[in-house]
């Protein structure tokens, strides 16, 4: 064990890795606090560029641009009262009102270190989680791993913040997409239309920049330019940061442990995590009629929450290569790229890697303290960036990055289309994120479906036979289920109780 | 572009049953029962199932308390600007540059084309020139640096070679 955490020192401070822990950070504090520039965008943006980067870097890249445009999303929040990334959403309010008291230093200094001290508990959480996880996963079968592959794609509809049913169907238009092209168990073209182009298949990653990149672009057409920000000077960030600490340990660490908690769950991620802590916090706070006033409790625990979330999501991302949000669905991806290829034997084989993983988070979390002041500091210049500046680079990346995935122009129209795609489906009420989960799952959950299928020679009973599998099932069925009976209890049960 | 529940649920039955159709035709492969229609046509199916849902309009009630508690939360920043029915074709502009990049980047090359495309954008978001000019004439040289340079991704020269290809 000790050779391996040797190794994995070794290969974290080679000078590739620290260059790109570095200039992702940087990357990810300025997109993050950019409003409508989301965490994940941010990581779509850099997948092209991880291509060309060692196993290590590449992974690095994403985790440190991630945790640092998840915190950076406070600081539109708290002066503009503009969320830069969704996973800031629930507290925007909060933050804004502690910045018009003119705690401003107070509110952004919170975002920084219980941003910091979530990351690190999920960090810790990743470390003691997976290593007896991958023991039990060893003994999956592909019955095992559909049902657990189903059940991912099933939290991520639950916990949208829209329709289930609407999430269900995104999810499944994922899925639809997945089956275009060659790579499927008869090897025959399947929806190719006759296009060479789609034998392959549809990549994921230039479906992910289309949805997240291009459709946010096409948004701020019409949207009107956000107010431009003051010039101001801030006082000490971090002073008083202890003493939250202390008054607030109870909050921080719950917050800690519902963000983990969320994290794990397949398909929820940080701006989940941040809704159900900061509604939690003023559930049980002894103060619950200072919220919405300006009071910074709400900020510590949902702050810590949306970061420890994080790390937390990469634990069935590397045991079973399902996402545990649409950030570490992007990282299965560069994984796979990398030759990471996740499973429980990752860290049996690769074991030295893995802790390369653990270290990455800790340095990214330890140096978001100092550079996210930084940030901070450096925020009044930042966000007066004009817009019309910005979007044009954004769609140049967009075109750029998408074409280096293989060099193929057929790429670029990909993230046209589903840029327009992920527009409409935005403006209808239908998640984008679950129709991402669907795409890059979706070969999973086809080659351990038919694989299963072929096993038991058609019949479905022994998907239902082994003990684990039997539970997952109950598990999924549950979840699908689920909005059908919610809407027969409203509509037939509830309504004459209130006759 | 807003569309009532009825009409997206009937595209999706619509969708859900041409896709199972597609996949019940798709050949077999031979000596094996399972092969690569089951997937698209159980797919398909629940695609049809899930519009039939969203057009009679199960569901709903959560994507309105959702959208409540945002806007209360201040997280809703999207209030579309009004200025007649055309101005809200502005949204393909994005998609549109991407096409063109396709039709015209390896005619004229990697510069030229993104300069367009990046003035074009910036104009479009209410730029002023000078701001339109100044990214238009940067942004294709910085990336152009960083991905032919430092990346090795093989853009197009076209009229404008740079100097570090």
């Amino acid at each position: 064990m000790w050779a391996n955490y040797m190794e994995a020192f070794r290969l974290v401070f080679a000078p590739d890795v620290v260059i790109a822990i570095i200039l992702s950070s940087i990357y990810g504090l300025v997109v993050g606090s950019l409003p409508g520039l989301s965490a994940t965008m941010a990581t779509a943006l850099l997948v092209p560029v991880t291509f060309y980067l060692s196993p290590i870097a590449a992974n690095a890249t994403i985790i440190a641009a991630s945790a640092m445009a998840i915190f950076s999303g406070d600081i539109p929040g708290a002066l503009l009262r503009i969320p830069g990334t969704p996973a800031s959403a629930a507290y925007t309010d909060e933050a804004y009102a502690m910045t018009r008291k003119g705690q401003a230093e107070m509110a952004l200094g919170a975002g920084v270190w219980f941003s910091a001290l979530g990351g690190i508990a999920g960090t810790i959480s990743l470390m003691a989680l997976a290593p007896p996880l991958a023991e039990i996963a060893l003994s999956f079968s592909t019955f095992e791993y559909f049902w657990l592959a189903f059940l991912g794609l099933m939290c991520a509809t639950l916990v949208a913040r829209s329709s289930p049913v609407k999430a269900i169907a995104a999810m499944l238009l994922g899925l639809l997409v997945s089956c275009v092209g060659m790579e499927n168990p008869g090897g025959v073209p399947r929806f190719t239309f006759g296009i060479a182009d789609l034998l392959g298949g549809i990549e994921p990653i230039p479906a992910l920049v289309g949805v997240f990149a291009v459709s946010e672009v096409m948004r701020a057409m019409l949207t009107p330019d956000p107010p431009p920000m003051p010039k101001r000077k801030f006082g000490s960030i971090m002073a008083g940061q202890l003493h939250l600490t202390k008054k607030y340990w109870w909050p921080m660490t719950r917050g800690n442990i519902v963000g983990i908690i969320i994290g794990v769950l397949p398909g929820a991620g940080a701006d989940m995590a941040a809704w159900v802590s900061y509604a939690m916090s003023k559930k049980f706070s002894k103060e619950p009629e200072k919220f919405g006033t300006g009071h910074v409790e709400g900020l510590v625990e949902a702050g810590a929450s949306n970061n420890a979330s994080l790390a937390s999501g990469w634990v069935p991302a590397l045991l079973f290569g399902v996402p545990g949000d649409t950030i570490t669905a992007i990282a299965i991806g560069v994984l796979y790229m990398k030759g990471l290829n996740p499973g429980p034997t990752l860290f049996t084989e690769k074991a030295s890697s893995m802790y390369a993983l653990y270290i990455i988070f800790i340095i990214a979390n330890i140096i978001m303290i100092p550079l996210g002041i930084i940030m901070i500091r450096l925020a009044s210049r930042i966000l007066r960036a004009p817009r019309s500046g910005i979007m044009p680079i954004i769609v140049l990346c967009c075109a750029v990055g998408s074409f280096a995935t293989g060099n193929s122009l057929f790429a670029v129209l990909t993230v046209a289309a589903f840029g327009v795609i992920g527009y409409v489906m935005e403006a209808n009420g239908y998640p984008v994120a679950a129709m991402v989960l669907g795409i890059v799952m979706g070969t999973m959950v086809e080659q351990s479906f038919v694989t299963s299928l072929i096993k038991s020679d058609g019949s479905i009973v022994p998907f239902f036979e082994r003990p684990v599998s039997a539970v997952l099932a109950a598990l999924t069925i549950g979840a699908l289920a689920w909005p059908v009976l919610y809407w027969i209890w409203r509509k037939f049960l509830l309504r004459p109780a209130h006759a | 572009m807003k569309l009532s529940d009825r009409v997206t649920g009937t595209f999706l039955v619509g969708l859900g049953l041409v896709t199972a159709y597609a996949g019940h035709k798709l050949p077999p492969v031979p000596g094996q029962q399972i092969g690569p229609e089951v997937f698209p046509v159980v797919t398909g199916l629940c695609i049809a199932l899930c519009g039939a849902l969203i057009a009679f309009g199960i569901g709903a009630k959560f994507e309105e308390e959702a959208e409540a508690d945002l806007a209360a939360h201040g997280g809703e920043n999207i209030a579309v600007v009004e200025r007649g029915p055309l101005y809200k074709l502005r949204v393909l502009i994005p998609p549109g540059l991407l096409v063109f990049y396709v039709l015209v980047v390896d005619r004229i090359g990697f510069i030229p084309t993104a300069a367009i495309v990046a003035f074009l954008a910036a104009t479009a978001l209410g730029a002023r020139l000078k701001l339109a000019a100044g990214v238009a004439i940067l942004a294709p040289i910085g990336i152009h640096l960083i991905f032919y340079k430092l990346l090795r991704v093989p853009l197009p020269d076209g009229f404008l070679p740079m100097p570090w290809r």
